[in-house]
């Protein structure tokens, strides 16, 4: 599939990003864990977790942020943009072995600097918000 | 109210040594996430892009962390604390190639009371350089205990 390509012009307050579904296994999230130095029982082991008080093995909060981040960077394609920012808060575990959708819609457009603003988010298969988020993407100047 | 040390705030912690970034750790990175973009594994594509060569997804970013001695230098509060959110500012595309050292400092120290109880975040401002001294990105990493 191509692309997308978007001018600063394209965008509009209310442009949706995704929504993305996607199934978050268990060895994904432990490939992400042992790519990134974070072996640790929260992140790989079930059993380890609980230990921890938490009800099973969870997702580092920095996957969902490079998850989150590909949402706005895939939206962004092959734009002359960038994105600039990003800022999460976990709020709840995302849990492993579950469907989790990515959100984000468009807030706010900057004309003096050429950006838009947008709301980013992780909702679980019950429609709970368990990582919100906001994204800032610079388009280049024409 | 919480009890520390003021003088914590602003107060320069540590520099890390410089983390290599290469080729297979950034394709590496970007799997378990789905990142696809060729402009983060294919070099002919990557000539073609903004960037003129490879680079790694921007959150790869937060990838590079505080030693173990940097966290014995935070003030506790309570409980075991939580990685709370970030606060990620993208300066400048971090390339195969790079040396990225991280430079920290405990930012600002907060109370919160929400449904759950009292809650206390500590704010630790990390500032990313590569071999050439250029910023490639500041992270605000906000942990959080329970009081």
């Amino acid at each position: 599939m191509a692309e997308p390509t978007r001018s600063y012009q394209d965008v509009k307050i209310g442009d949706a990003l995704g929504p993305e579904e996607l199934f978050l296994a268990k060895d994904q999230v432990r490939a992400y864990a042992r790519t990134t130095g974070m072996w640790v029982p929260r992140f790989t082991d079930d059993e380890g977790a609980r230990k921890e008080g938490l009800p099973g093995m969870i997702t580092p909060g920095n996957m969902s942020l490079a998850l989150l981040s590909k949402l706005v960077t895939d939206w962004i394609g092959a734009s002359a943009a960038r994105l600039v920012r990003v800022g999460t808060t976990y709020r709840q575990p995302v849990l492993p072995d579950h469907t989790i959708v990515l959100h984000g819609f468009v807030t706010h457009t900057n004309d003096a600097d050429r950006t838009a603003e947008m709301d980013i988010w992780i909702e679980n298969e019950d429609a709970e918000r368990l990582v919100i988020g906001t994204a800032t993407v610079q388009f280049a100047k024409s | 109210m919480v009890d520390y040390d003021a003088n914590r705030i602003g107060r320069a912690d540590e520099v890390t040594d410089p983390g290599p970034v290469t080729a297979e750790r950034v394709a590496g990175f970007g799997q378990p996430t789905g990142e696809s973009s060729p402009l983060y594994t294919d070099e002919e594509a990557a000539k073609r892009g903004p960037n003129g060569t490879i680079v790694a997804p921007p959150s790869y970013a937060i990838t590079f962390r505080n030693g173990r001695q940097f966290f014995e230098h935070i003030p506790r509060f309570g409980r075991q604390g939580f990685d709370a959110g970030k606060d990620v500012e993208f300066v400048a595309p971090i390339r195969p190639g790079d040396t990225i050292t991280l430079s920290s400092h405990v930012k600002e120290i907060y109370e919160k009371t929400g449904r759950t109880g009292s809650m206390v975040f500590v704010v630790v401002r990390s500032t990313l350089k590569n071999q050439n001294d250029e910023t490639v990105a500041h992270v605000d990493h906000r942990f959080m205990s329970r009081t």
